[in-house]
């Protein structure tokens, strides 16, 4: 039925259908099948015959297994389908489309090749049979070789008859080999056939999982390290068509397979000396062995020895030479690309080119003439490219330890120059304008890693001076130049590498540049061609100040970027910048600003134009508004690094502060931000030596904890840790340029193309400055200020509570003395005190907060701050002290309404005393009346003597009288009794603050009185 | 940098038996008392005199253990001389240099000057291997022979410009074809004529790698 699919279109589809149906039928055997794993090729006769076809055809099946027949069915029946030449655009598509639903099908495929006995096979396999056939087994010299030449040609073209050649091919071609070295035209025909064999045909383009034939039959090929041998011995053979062919099929072989090559290389005896020794050979020879060198050395430390061992540095240098040099062709970049294998990561062979040829023949490969400006051809830039790329390789040294790689990177560095390497690399980066992009980017970079570590380079690039009379300028300045105005990203970081690399571990080279750090006068600013004349620090200041605050900060940002560097682990430098005050372009108001609050003061604006633009802000981690505040905050980081005068001044300004916590504490801000604005805070901590109330590290940690919460204020470091650790493991590592010219040059339009600089999404200037060195000195600094957190609150702040010894009354004090020392100590243990509870319960609530319950719900009811808490918790207790004082009135209240309630209770006995006392006064009164008038009664109805009336009358009288006066008596005693009790009481009342008048009032008269006196009478 | 001739030297034995030092001593004048098992091969370099002749010398350290013979195999081809060291206090490495032998012969060229080094002389007190054997061995197979010590420097520097005088020699005597660079010898380019040059760089020999 394959057979049939070969024929017209209708008969194909159906017999695609054929194919389909006994697919579903057969999946679940297939399935079966394949459970039996690799013997599964032995179940049906098609797949037996097959078998025996040839030895080398079950290696391969036996190795792939039934997944590649499955793979080669596929590809057998999508090339069937795809590779006839088809003008028709819909038939095309019809059977692209027919070859999709196919290739989930491709099980079936297998099943129905399996199945199909005979027909399976394609008509190339037969094809290719039949020429294998005629080859090994013709008589006729002519006839075979004949065969051979076609079976090249199939091969070739089809991929198909590739793999047909594959399974059946190679015990053939090998064995002819092996035996028929004589006849010469045979073995080229052979080898030519082998390299067509192993050679990708790019006809479907490639589907992931499709299988390549070339790649399959080199696995087969070099599985046997004989084959190999086989292969290096024909590298002697007199015939250049034969040693052509093997170097190229070894190249492909090496392209696919190239550690199972190396390796067998490497065991083969002189194996590669004999490939060395085709570099010897004719021109064409050569450069096909540069290719395969090439390949052979990549990663493979003992063959680069070995290479080198047999003279590789001179033979390339020689041909290098010979080809022109940069001038020079492709060639040219092959034996440089060939060199880069030799010294990468080798110390062995780098230390052999230093110390037998010398770094000058590469060196003078550099060398540009003046006059040769506009020769920059593709090819040219490509060979510096490649040359440059040696330089660095040798710059960064050997793989080995630190100390072992150190020494070699140092004397390579001196090794280089001395040959005066530096005056290339600067012709190169700094001065040619007319040079590529890629090329002034390449060497800047290598004048960095000239430089780096290297004290004695540093100096000479110092008092480098570039350009032509009379436009000389320091070669530093130069590079600032650069640094500050390209618009070409590249290049900005490489000359920001220089400045790193010259930086490093360089303090006079610091403090140099920073000693140059003054503002120019405004008449020579006012004049900015005049660079030449100014120094490297007032250029850059002025880049750091030149931006308007609402204007782009793109050059201040780079300038920071600069300064931190220069700052960068350097006392001196960090309290010489300090000092830099700007002139105001106004003069005369107030006192000039320094550099510092400037910066800050940018740092402020940048935050303060993001904060309308949410959408960004949220990515804004590295994003490309955001990075002026990183790249600031991590300036402020690096100065204020051990540099207590740097926190001071900073802390000057309580709105710096400010600034930072609320970096902090803004969810908005990118996780850089807020974890730089962190650390700074931190260092207003760790490195704060001031006293100052307000502006110590106690004033600090508690602004923290008040405004950030200190648990939230520690988690931005674990988030900065970790957005740097994610930085550092999505970083790419850098690629040689590859050898197909057009890609080099899609390259170097690449780097040509970036030029705006606003729209990356990382922006390179974070890259150059968050880097390693800097995540090792956030990890160190985060590690101080942790514990110096835990030491701040372990501390008091007066230190009264440790002078215990102090207490003890000082020989001849005074009582008055001693007693106001000890009432200063109290109120100083007392301030501490309170200082002490609210920073504890500030950490009761962190601990709180962070342990088990929603953060939001507790922050969202919790008293805003522990100070406030504090302050609370005070006025509760003066609360509850007025409440107790209140209570005391009260119950002293009662008291005395109960006293009152006595004292008139008593007063209206008395009062009821006094009137039946005065009762009993009428009563008498009357009684006398009576008398009386009963006396005048007797004195006239009687008529008795009245002398005896008279007396009796008197007698009586006086017996009344009597009688009256001493109750009389009786009654004003007691009157008078009551009367000074009254006053008694009533100063008593005054006494309690009782209104005695009212209560008096209410005495008097019986109306009036107020409730009190209701319950009273009611009571009685 | 310029040389008379440039010779490619390649030292070999069994592991342990102190090749790497004595290289180390020769190029730095150190000695190296903790045992870096070599990997591959380690390559060393320094400039003598002889003859008033400044001669660059380019040494290849090699593997003594038995996994590195086939990479260390590709170097004998291309080496003028090389270094067969044995170490005295280990009798088994004295009786494997026949099949050192056998290797150098079947990959070196054949005028390879051996240089047989009786290594570690000063550990006299556990000596197994007497000089006189050394001798006669060296006697036997047409090397010259030397016992030395790495760590003591003793022989060091003799052994290496005692094969390289014998190489000289064999140049002398037009034993090569100078110009055929596989035997591990090179003509330099300049200091050939002037015996002047020569002391000039044999003055900068030593410890110029590392
Ligand atoms: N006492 C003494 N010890 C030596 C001498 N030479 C080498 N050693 C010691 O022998 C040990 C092995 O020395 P190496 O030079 O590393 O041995 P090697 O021959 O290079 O070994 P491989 O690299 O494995 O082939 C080291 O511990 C050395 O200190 C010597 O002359 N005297
Ligand atoms: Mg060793």
């Amino acid at each position: 039925m394959w057979g049939g699919a070969r024929g017209n279109d209708n008969e194909k589809s159906k017999g695609w259908n054929v194919v389909a149906d006994v697919g579903s039928h057969g999946l679940v055997r297939l399935k079966e099948v394949a459970e039996k794993g690799s013997t599964a090729y032995r179940w049906e006769g098609g797949a037996e015959r097959w078998r025996r076809k040839t030895e080398m055809a079950e290696a391969c099946q036996v190795c792939c297994g039934l997944v590649t027949m499955a793979e080669v069915a596929t590809m057998l029946g999508r090339r069937n389908l795809l590779s006839r030449e088809d003008n028709d655009e819909a038939r095309k598509q019809q059977r692209q489309s027919c070859a999709r639903l196919l290739e989930p099908a491709c099980w079936m495929m297998v099943l129905a090749r399996v199945v199909e006995e005979g027909k399976n096979i394609t008509q190339g396999y037969s094809h290719v049979e039949q020429l294998l056939d005629r080859i090994s087994n013709g008589v006729l010299a002519e006839d075979r070789r004949s065969a051979i030449t076609e079976l090249q040609q199939v091969v070739a073209e089809s991929s198909s008859a590739q793999l047909a050649f594959g399974a059946m091919g190679f015990p053939v071609l090998l064995s002819v080999l092996k035996e028929e070295r004589d006849d010469t035209e045979i073995i080229r025909g052979s080898l030519e056939t082998l390299v067509s064999a192993l050679t990708p045909i790019d006809a479907v383009q490639g589907q992931k999982n499709e299988i390549r034939p070339a790649s399959m039959n080199s696995d087969i090929l070099s599985r046997e390290s004989e084959n190999i041998s086989l292969l290096l011995s024909l590298l002697s053979e007199d015939d250049f068509y034969v040693r052509y062919y093997t170097l190229q099929l070894l190249t492909a072989l090496l392209t696919h397979f190239s550690n199972r090559l190396q390796e067998s290389i490497l065991l083969i005896p002189h194996g590669i000396i004999r490939l060395m020794d085709m570099l010897m050979d004719r021109e064409v020879i050569r450069n096909e062995a540069l290719l395969l060198l090439t390949h052979l050395t990549r990663e493979a430390e003992e063959i680069q020895k070995i290479l080198v061992f047999e003279g590789a540095f001179e033979k390339i240098f020689s041909i290098i030479k010979e080809e022109g040099g940069s001038d020079g062709g492709v060639v040219v970049q092959d034996c440089i690309e060939l060199l880069n294998n030799l010294v990468r990561n080798n110390a062995s062979n780098q230390i052999l080119l230093k110390e037998t040829i010398g770094f000058e023949p590469l060196i003078s490969i550099l060398k540009l003439h003046r006059g040769s400006a506009y020769n920059f051809t593709q090819q040219k830039t490509i060979n510096l490219l490649h040359a440059l790329e040696t330089v660095d390789l040798l710059l960064m040294g050997g793989p080995e330890g630190e100390t072992i790689k150190n020494a070699n990177r140092l004397s390579n560095q001196t090794a280089f120059a001395q040959k005066k390497i530096i005056d290339h690399l600067l012709m190169l980066g700094a001065e040619s304008q007319w040079a590529p992009v890629t090329v002034r980017c390449r060497a800047l970079r290598c004048i960095g890693n000239l430089v780096i570590r290297n004290p004695q380079n540093c100096d000479a690039l110092a008092n480098k001076l570039v350009g032509e009379e009379p436009h000389i300028e320091p070669a530093l300045n130069a590079i600032l130049r650069i640094l500050l105005r390209t618009t070409v990203i590249p290049e900005f970081v490489a000359a920001e590498y220089v400045v790193k690399c010259f930086c490093e571990k360089n303090a006079d080279g610091q403090a140099t540049l920073a000693s140059t750090m003054i503002q120019p006068s405004s008449g020579s600013r006012s004049n900015p061609r005049d660079d030449g004349a100014i120094s490297f620090g007032s250029m850059l200041l002025q880049a750091l100040v030149t931006s308007e605050p609402n204007g782009d900060l793109e050059m201040c940002s780079r300038a920071c970027g600069v300064l931190s560097h220069i700052l960068r682990d350097n006392a001196y430098s960090k309290d010489r910048v300090l000092q830099v005050k700007l002139e105001e372009s106004v003069p005369s108001l107030g006192p000039p600003e320094s550099l510092l609050f400037r910066l800050v003061k940018y740092l402020a604006f940048a935050a303060s134009t993001k904060t309308g633009d949410k959408s960004q802000t949220i990515t804004a981690g590295s994003g490309d508004g955001s990075y002026i505040q990183t790249i600031i905050l991590q300036l402020l980081a690096i100065w204020l690094a051990d540099c207590p005068n740097a926190v001071c001044c900073f802390l000057d300004s309580p709105s710096h502060l400010t600034c930072l916590l609320e970096r902090v504490s803004n969810p908005h801000a990118g996780v850089f931000v807020r974890g730089l604005a962190a650390l700074v805070l931190g260092e207003c901590v760790l490195h704060n030596n001031s006293t100052e109330n307000g502006r110590d590290a106690f004033a600090v940690v508690d602004a923290i904890s008040q405004k950030v919460g200190l648990t939230s204020y520690l988690a931005q470091f674990d988030e900065l840790l970790k957005a740097f650790d994610s930085r550092f493991s999505t970083a790419v590592s850098h690629k040689p340029p590859p050898r197909s010219s057009s890609a080099s040059m899609l390259d170097v339009h690449e780097v040509e193309n970036h030029n705006g600089l606003d729209h990356m999404e990382d922006h390179p200037n974070l890259t150059a400055i968050l880097d390693p060195l800097f995540v090792t000195f956030v990890r160190k600094l985060e590690a101080g200020i942790r514990e110096e957190f835990v030491d701040v609150y372990s501390r008091a702040k007066n230190k009264a509570s440790i002078l215990p010894s102090g207490l003890e009354r000082r020989d001849g004090e005074v009582d008055g003395d001693y007693i106001k020392r000890l009432k200063f100590f109290v109120e100083n243990q007392c301030r501490d005190m309170q200082d002490l509870l609210a920073r504890n319960s500030n950490l009761a609530e962190e601990l709180v907060r962070s342990g088990g319950h929603g953060a939001v719900e507790i922050s969202a009811a919790k008293p805003s701050s522990g100070r406030e808490r504090i302050q609370i918790d005070a006025l509760r207790n003066e609360l509850q002290e007025a409440r107790r004082q209140l209570e005391m009135l009260k119950s002293q209240k009662a008291k005395m309404e109960e006293e009152v309630l006595f004292y008139q209770s008593t007063s209206g006995k008395l009062e009821s005393d006094l009137k039946s006392l005065s009762d009993a006064y009428n009563s008498l009164e009357e009684a006398n009346h009576r008398v009386e008038s009963e006396l005048k009664g007797v004195k006239i109805g009687a008529n008795l003597s009245h002398s005896e009336v008279e007396r009796i009358r008197t007698e009586a009288r006086e017996e009344a009288q009597k009688e009256m006066e001493s109750e009389l008596n009786d009654l004003l005693v007691c009157l008078g009794q009551e009367q000074s009790k009254v006053e008694k009481l009533t100063t008593r009342l005054v006494e309690l603050g009782d209104d005695v008048e009212k209560l008096l009032e209410g005495i008097g008269d019986e109306a009036g009185l107020p409730d009190e006196d209701e319950d009273i009478e009611e009571d009685e | 940098m310029s040389y008379a001739y440039l010779f490619k030297y390649i030292i070999i034995g069994d592991t342990g038996v102190g090749k790497s030092c004595l290289l180390l001593q020769f190029t730095d004048k150190r000695f190296q008392p903790v045992h870096d098992l070599t990997i591959g091969v380690e390559f060393g370099a320094r400039m003598i005199t002889i003859d008033n002749k400044p001669i660059k010398l380019q040494i290849w350290d090699t593997a003594g253990q038995e996994s590195f013979r086939s990479i260390t195999r590709s170097y004998y081809r291309g080496a003028a001389g090389a270094l067969l060291v044995y170490d005295i206090t280990r009798r088994e490495t004295f009786n494997h240099l026949a099949s050192w032998l056998e290797d150098a012969r079947q990959h070196a060229n054949a005028n390879m000057t051996i240089m047989l080094i009786g290594n570690k002389s000063d550990l006299s007190h556990r000596r197994a291997v007497s000089t006189e054997e050394g001798q006669q061995f060296a006697k036997e197979h047409g090397l010259i022979f030397m016992e030395a010590s790495a760590k003591t420097a003793q022989n060091v520097e003799e052994a290496f410009i005692n094969t390289a005088a014998t190489i000289y020699k064999k140049i002398q005597d037009g034993v090569f074809d100078v110009s055929n660079e596989s035997y591990g010898i090179k003509i330099g380019y300049g200091g050939i004529q002037g015996p002047a040059g020569g002391r000039e760089s044999s003055s900068q020999a030593g410890g110029c790698c590392s």
